[in-house]
């Protein structure tokens, strides 16, 4: 299998790394920087607990292969914070008890983040459409819903 | 202000949002090596032979049936430990030598890397001898089908295998042909559930790291970290002493990690044979084949008076559980439980399950175990009668249920609890007045392409499976709690929580016992070396039984320390008083009356320590002696489109009754997540398989055309193991947010910590029947079958139109 030079900023910090062809981005996340926080759910695109955010953009980082991300900046799960201050997102799942098994919550809040950064003031239809290729097993999805309104409110300055 | 019933941010959601909570994936250690499985590509084959020379040459280690003997023989054993030995069948070893069903693995291949791996399995030859499969249940049973075992073992016992029928249950109470004839009318019904998958968003794994003693330490994904010590002490033929398996957080449960996970003990004697660590992480496809839900066909009788007096009443159940029992024993007996503890049939109950082997993946229990099918069955039925006899339907529960003072089967007939706290009638009163229940109409009123009904169905599950007496399962937890110098205090609890909140339940009990603020409630990151047995959050028994322990041993810290402050004091432990104080961020002990004279918790135990008294601690297991039940209550109003045959949910009204509640939003969660994966149950979810190759007796009529992209193979499933191609329910199927009620009824459990029952197996058990009732409602169509999809919906309302 072929080597290639990529480069990759995450979470603010740059890398360079040789990464095999076929190697994918979440593999790489996880495996060689130790960011374990994004979560392999299913491999093909199917649960979104890989979300990561590509720039604005949230993609799912195991339909990525990591000489395609040669140059990107990337958001993780860890990054989402500033030092012990949580993004509105992750503050609002907090305080609306969203977290169960928290196993598709990196993917949640990484997706969330990103339709925030699109619509600062979505609807309920409109979150539950941005929402649907992100699987929760656990909460039925309707305390996930409500803390992304809440966190819009919140950066809305409401 | 006490922290029971109060919303905190839970203990671990910091981590959780953050991604630095850990889950068994997420471990990596130097050194490592990667397994990956060989897995049977026929659903009924013998094994003959497996070379891995090949792929040893390429520097991978393997592990087939040879090396799983232990003086020659393969240790036999159930993957479910939570039943007593006597009542446990045993069929299966670490890899067989005989595969029975698709995909089932049969060699195991560790390298370096996971590609390095893949490639090595690649390089496995192995020799079948393939054999019929046998899928359908009923078939599975008749003259000539293949026989996927000769014998397996109940406890100690070698027991024959006839007609591949795993199990049978026959249980009986009162009279039950003389109920029946004292009925007035009597109704017949059959009802069928499908398989459906857990889903459980982590997929199964294990890492095992073998310690320089000969020991290992393990990570996997577990319901149970003492049931996964003792699984491996005796497939692996270890001193218990040498295995620790680490508490670690799993990412969703919902019942597939209650028995030990087939990966842990391959991964476990990988690691030991390659004397390195190794990892092994199912793919998502290899987890749709490791264990899914029990299927059920349902023949169900009842008999009713003129008066809504139900005289008796009969279940029949067939279960197909796949190719190895985990275990269908305890499972039929749930069934007759979670049957005979809905109405009280005038005392005269008759139960017959059957349990049968098919070359299909192993079922084991999903979120009710029996009792959301079960339920679906009799609240269907329930439903049927009233509408038959002109009964309203809650009157006609009312008249009938089981509520205080009656009995309840916690778990089958040997785990028997009398009722003392119930909120169904609160639930059912309530309900029909917030949801419009008169206002409903009948079916034959409703016109248009949309058309709406409520349906009402009420269930519940047990807080666990304790009893007064010892029954056909073990139930006891276990706990050690200290109180540090600086007041903070220690809990130690092997207690798993899978999401729902039992370890925020826990620290709350004993932040009330020891008035110590929450915040400075500790919990251990342990593991089975350090903490003495619980048997498994299961059977919802997280908060009542693994809480009621902790509940308890916090009470004898609580005893040590106000005798000890005694001693400090110079005054009588009862002549204490113990108050968290919020502004000292700890609690105090003074004489009563006297607060001048007080000292801190943090105080007494330096103090303690610095004369040499001891630690102010306790260790103890402790069981509770009651099994009590939790109760729901489902209101769903449906939307059909005629037209399409799409079933939207536009309203619900969900009522729970946990005794006290503990933490109300995460209550809220178990509540409202429930009633998504049971909308999923009810409306999207089934496995289908290619059934073509099965034995059959019936004519072979030519059959549909299986339509994917890829061909299936016999015994595979539709969706290739592939999420995309298994309906779940996403976001966008919800109702809206202020369409979702959720409400407690006031209830207090006297058996339970602070007042406090289970909720989470409950939280599902009536969604389904509660839907099917209102599709009733709306079109006046009775589903018998689940999933009800837009095709059936849809052929059903062209069938009653050409009626």
């Amino acid at each position: 299998m072929s080597k290639h030079l990529i480069h990759l900023t995450v979470n603010g910090k740059e890398h360079e790394l040789t990464v095999a062809s076929n190697e994918l981005l979440l593999n790489v996340l996880r495996d060689r920087l130790y960011l374990t926080g994004s979560k392999y759910g299913c491999g093909v695109g199917d649960c979104g607990a890989c979300s990561i955010l590509h720039g604005d953009e949230s993609v799912l980082s195991c339909l990525v292969l990591a000489v395609e991300a040669d140059g990107w900046d990337i958001t993780t799960v860890e990054g989402l914070a500033d030092g012990d201050q949580l993004n509105p997102v992750q503050q609002a799942f907090l305080d609306n008890s969203a977290v169960q098994c928290g196993f598709c919550v990196p993917g949640m809040v990484i997706t969330s983040t990103a339709l925030l950064r699109e619509n600062d003031d979505p609807s309920e239809a409109e979150i539950k459409d941005y929402l649907r290729g992100n699987y929760c097993r656990c909460t039925g999805y309707v305390a996930m819903i409500k803390s992304v309104m809440d966190a819009a409110a919140k950066m809305r300055g409401e | 202000m006490t922290v029971i019933g109060t919303d905190v941010a839970r203990l671990d959601g910091i981590a959780k949002l953050t991604g630095k909570q850990q889950y068994t994936g997420d471990i990596l250690i130097p050194g490592m090596m990667h397994a990956v499985l060989l897995r049977s590509p026929h659903p009924h084959a013998e094994i003959i032979k497996i070379d891995t020379s090949e792929a040893e040459k390429m520097g991978a280690v393997c592990l087939t049936y040879d090396d799983i003997l232990i003086n020659g023989q393969a240790v036999v054993y159930n993957e479910r430990s939570v039943s007593v030995p006597a009542a446990t069948y045993r069929d299966r070893t670490i890899l067989p030598n005989k595969a029975r069903h698709l995909y089932e693995p049969i060699a195991a291949v560790a390298a370096d890397t996971e590609e390095l791996a893949y490639k090595a399995l690649q390089a496995v030859k192995v020799e079948y001898r393939v054999l019929q499969p046998v899928y359908d249940p009923q078939e599975a049973m008749e003259e000539g089908a293949p026989q996927l075992y000769d014998k397996v073992y109940l406890g100690d016992k070698e027991v024959d295998i006839c007609n591949n029928i795993g199990v049978s249950r026959n249980i009986s109470q009162g009279d039950v042909e003389a109920g029946f004839a004292r009925a007035d009318r009597i109704f017949e019904q059959d009802f069928e559930l499908p398989r459906i998958y857990h889903a459980q968003l982590e997929t199964k794994g294990c890492v095992v790291a073998p310690e320089p003693d000969g020991g290992i330490t393990v990570w996997a994904t577990a319901q149970s970290i003492h049931g996964n010590r003792q699984l491996l002490g005796r497939a692996l033929n270890l001193p218990l002493s040498k295995i620790n398996v680490k508490k670690i957080a799993i990412g969703g449960a919902f019942g597939s990690s209650i028995q030990v996970n087939t990966v842990t003990p391959i991964c476990a004697a990988l690691a030991l044979k390659a004397r390195r660590p190794v990892k092994l992480i199912s793919s998502r496809e290899e987890d749709f084949y490791s264990h899914q839900k029990y299927p059920v066909r349902f023949h169900v009788k009842m008999g009713v008076t003129n008066e809504g007096m139900i005289t008796a009443a009969e279940l029949s159940a067939l279960v197909d559980f796949g190719a190895h029992q985990v275990q269908p024993l305890p499972f039929l007996g749930c069934v007759a439980g979670w049957f005979a503890s809905l109405y009280q049939y005038g005392g005269n109950i008759g139960f017959h399950g059957t349990a049968v082997y098919t070359n299909k993946t192993p079922c084991c229990a999903m979120q009710g175990y029996g009792n959301p099918q079960t339920n679906f069955a009799i609240e269907s039925m329930i439903d049927i009668i009233s509408g038959e006899m002109g009964f309203d339907a809650i009157e006609f529960r009312l008249k009938n249920y089981r509520g205080v003072g009656h009995e309840f089967w916690g778990q089958g007939p040997t785990i028997r609890t009398i009722i003392k706290s119930c909120g169904v009638e609160e639930s059912l009163l309530k309900g029909r007045e917030i949801m419009g229940w008169s206002g409903r109409g009948r079916h034959t009123d409703k016109q248009g392409r949309i058309r709406h009904g409520l349906g009402v169905a009420r269930g519940f599950h047990t807080s666990g499976t304790g009893g007064p007496k010892e029954g056909e399962v073990i139930d006891y937890s276990s706990a050690f709690i200290k109180i540090n110098e600086d007041g903070s205090v220690d809990v130690v609890t092997p207690v798993m929580d899978l999401g729902g909140g039992t370890w925020d339940a826990i620290a709350k009990f004993v932040s009330e016992v020891l008035q110590v603020p929450l915040q400075r409630v500790g919990l251990s990151p342990t593991d089975t070396k350090s903490t003495a047995y619980d048997v498994c959050t299961h059977a919802t028994r997280g908060v009542y039984c693994g809480g009621g322990a902790a509940y308890h041993v916090a009470l004898e810290v609580r005893k040590k320390l106000l005798e000890t402050a005694g001693r400090l004091l110079n005054e009588h432990a009862e002549n204490l008083e113990l108050v968290r104080d919020d502004d000292l961020g700890q609690g105090v002990v003074y004489v009563k009356g006297l607060r001048d004279n007080q000292m801190t918790v943090g105080e007494i135990a330096r103090q303690a320590q610095i004369n040499s008294w001891g630690t102010l601690q306790y260790a103890g297991s402790y069981r509770q002696k009651n099994c009590p039940p939790c109760f729901t209550t489902h209101f769903v109003e449906v939307a059909v489109d005629t037209l399409t045959g799409e079933i939207t949910i536009p309203k619900v009204l969900i009522y729970g009754d946990c005794g006290t509640v503990v933490n109300p939003e995460l209550f809220g969660g178990q509540l409202i997540g429930s009633f998504g994966r049971g909308m999923a149950y009810t409306l999207y979810e089934n496995l289908t398989m290619n059934e073509e190759g099965g034995f059959t007796t019936k004519p072979q009529a030519a059959s549909e055309p299986i339509y994917t992209s890829q061909p299936v193979k016999d015994g595979e499933l539709l969706n290739h193991g592939a999420l995309a191609d298994y309906k779940l329910p996403t976001s966008s199927e919800m109702p809206l947010i202020e369409n979702v009620l959720v409400r407690h009824t006031d209830t207090y459990e006297p058996t339970g910590p602070f007042g406090a029952k289970g909720i989470a197996e409950s939280a599902i058990a009536s969604v389904q029947a509660a839907i099917a009732n209102a599709i009733y409602n709306a079109i006046g169509i009775r589903f018998y079958r689940l999933p009800i999809t837009p095709e059936i919906v849809l052929q059903a309302i062209q069938k009653k139109a050409v009626k």
